[in-house]
């Protein structure tokens, strides 16, 4: 205890030097919080997106179709849905559940023709799973069997407004080529490129007749009241349905996109791994010194008794002081920024603008703070700060007090 | 008592040998007043260093209470410096961040002893010393002559069985010198401490009782007077 006055008191002899030290590692300690709710924005935002627009929390396949999923096979699609969706409305857990039909079509005004992403949607009960009826930013959602609704990037890719008419080319299950005209009724801003710059949404009866499926629908969507239980309802759903049927969670879905992710995690941690290495080598040269003017103080506390054990704390203790001003620092100025970046966001549209992203994200990014990791780093700040003087305290404990005596 | 035995210390400064001790046989009974005097360079601080277990000796023993010092561990040496050993220092060597009180606080703090005995020992010692109304001074608010006193406080306050002074007058004026070595005598008498200095002052070394001369790293001459 009374080592540890000691060592604050030590500490103190050069408040400027300790402060600017306590800063070095502040800023290591801020950049490590601000890039920790950033990229936390940023996978919430990209899982919401998930969750909201592509495929609820669970989707259910016809065995065999999801292995095939990007030639849409009409073979292998849920014949009879409202059975399945009777039998899944009352398991625990489940909010919602809605079909959807999705088919490869192209879209063409008359002059140009663009492959996008059709999809067939419950215009009543779209709204219970997905948010896609509280994305239109200009019309309405659908009402009829022929409208249209596309993504405003589409729009602006093929010149289009709401009331531009539109012919949605596809082959249905006999192989026979169909083309229905529909007319834009709204436009929609998701912030999932999937659905902003890919993709068109009909209602699911024009689909269906479009496609010549009758009532079958491609995928079942369902919503639940916690995310984080998708597996658990995942199974439960699975042990009803029978081997008929695959379900796969929102996760199993984006498996690629989360990959991409944790690559993400990879570079932010090399660079907090660089910023910590400056941070250390501030500590360490500051210790250093202080070893190093303070070697005949060392002599005489040796001389008093004090073991290198006692040393080695005391210095410990000095690098922990001076840790845990950094950590205080650090972690205000980070939570700062962190706030800033939650609550204003930053603007990546202009950076963005005709990038294909693949990453589904909309273009303010908005972060989320994570305050559990706000207390690991500054853990994590004292810990390095302490673990840094050990190797400038290792002279100090080498010598014989007499050769530290010597030193005046 | 310390014992010892055909001591020899050589350092080496680039290729260069120099022997600062050359076989020194000496003892030296408890509770006395010994100066080892001698030129500079005749090697009195080496072997008060080497007694303090604060250096090693090149060849020869030191027996301190009947503990051969060369076979102790570090840790045994600083656990011996720690219980048994005070040391002042011709520079004082106070810890500059700490008050009077809490300097010589300091090695009871790594003894067993509860806060308030500890209380009661820096108080009675300081006020032996004369410094009852410095006690919250750090070092830099002070005289020469009160750090020393301080210093003393510090090597005397956990009851050593010894105390060894390294020119502890060195750095004072005659006068305060003269009051700090009365009073290092007072001390001896009345705590019956063993005290071993080393000077090259003639006024310490008549406050001595038993004085050894060193003259190369050798013992010229060892002269012990009657008490008083």
């Amino acid at each position: 205890m009374k080592i540890l006055i000691l060592a604050w008191r030590n500490v103190f002899r050069h408040t400027r030097r300790t402060m600017i030290t306590a800063a070095a590692i502040s800023v290591g300690l801020a950049v490590m919080i601000f890039m920790d709710t950033m990229m936390n924005g940023v996978n919430n935002m990209a899982s919401r997106n998930i969750i909201d627009f592509e495929t609820g929390a669970i989707q259910i396949f016809a065995q065999g179709y999801y292995r095939e999923e990007g030639v849409f096979p009409l073979d292998t699609i849920i014949e009879n849905p409202i059975v399945i969706i009777e039998k899944v409305e009352n398991i625990k857990h489940v909010k919602n559940i809605v079909p959807r039909v999705k088919f490869e079509a192209r879209l063409s005004d008359g002059n140009d023709e663009l492959p996008v992403l059709g999809i067939g949607v419950d215009v009543k009960k779209e709204q219970t799973v997905f948010e896609t009826p509280n994305s239109v930013v200009k019309g309405k959602f659908l009402e009829n069997d022929e409208d249209i609704l596309i993504g405003t990037g589409l729009a602006r890719d093929m010149n289009l407004e709401v009331g531009s008419y539109l012919t949605v080319i596809t082959m249905d299950r006999n192989g026979t080529h169909n083309a229905y005209d529909f007319t834009v009724c709204g436009l929609i801003n998701t912030g999932h490129p999937l659905l902003d710059r890919n993709a068109a949404l009909i209602s699911i009866k024009a689909a269906q007749r479009l496609l010549a499926i009758s009532n079958g629908v491609t995928e079942l969507s369902i919503k639940i009241d916690n995310n984080e239980k998708s597996m658990k309802v995942k199974q439960e759903i699975s042990e009803v349905l029978g081997t008929d049927y695959e379900l796969y969670t929102w996760k199993e879905l984006n498996s690629s996109v989360f990959e991409i992710s944790s690559g993400k995690r990879m570079a932010q941690f090399i660079i907090v791994l660089v910023v910590i290495i400056i941070a250390a080598v501030g500590i360490i040269n500051t210790m250093l010194m202080a070893v190093m003017e303070r070697i005949a103080e060392i002599g005489t506390l040796k001389a008093i008794g004090f073991s290198n054990f006692n040393v080695v704390k005391m210095f410990m203790y000095e690098g922990g002081i001076i840790g845990v001003f950094g950590s205080i620092l650090g972690c205000f100025f980070g939570l700062i920024l962190s706030l800033f970046i939650t609550v204003y966001g930053i603007d990546m549209s202009n950076a963005v603008k005709d990038m294909d992203i693949i990453y589904p994200i909309k273009l303010i990014i908005k972060g989320e703070i994570n305050y559990q990791m706000i207390l690991y780093v500054f853990i994590f700040g004292i810990a390095v700060s302490i673990l840094a003087t050990l190797w400038p305290v290792r002279s100090a404990t080498r010598l014989e007090p007499v050769d530290a005596l010597r030193h005046v | 008592m310390v014992k010892t035995i055909d001591l020899y210390k050589d350092y080496r400064v680039g290729n260069v040998l120099f022997p600062a001790l050359c076989g020194i046989t000496i003892s030296i009974e408890d509770g006395g007043f010994t100066a080892i005097a001698g030129p500079s360079g005749s090697g009195k601080t080496t072997l008060l260093n080497i007694i303090g277990c604060l250096d090693l000796p090149t060849k020869g023993e030191v027996i301190i209470d009947g503990s051969n010092i060369k076979k102790l561990s570090s840790k045994e040496k600083a656990d011996l410096r720690r219980m048994k050993i005070g040391f002042v220092f011709q520079t004082f060597n106070l810890i500059p961040v700490l008050t009077a009180y809490e300097n010589v606080e300091m090695p009871l703090l790594l003894l067993d002893i509860s806060p308030e005995e500890r209380k009661n020992r820096i108080i009675s010692i300081l006020r032996e010393v004369g410094l009852a109304d410095y006690i919250h001074r750090k070092p830099n608010e002070m005289s020469g002559g009160q750090q020393q006193r301080v210093a003393i406080s510090r090597a005397l306050v956990k009851n050593p069985a010894m105390v060894l002074a390294d020119e502890p007058t060195a750095n004072l004026d005659s006068t305060t010198g003269k009051e700090i070595l009365s009073l290092m005598r007072e001390l001896n008498k009345k705590l019956k401490t063993t005290f071993i200095f080393s000077t090259h002052d003639q006024l310490v070394m008549d406050f001595a009782d038993r004085i050894i001369n060193l003259r190369d790293g050798k013992v010229v001459k060892d002269m012990t007077r009657g008490t008083g």
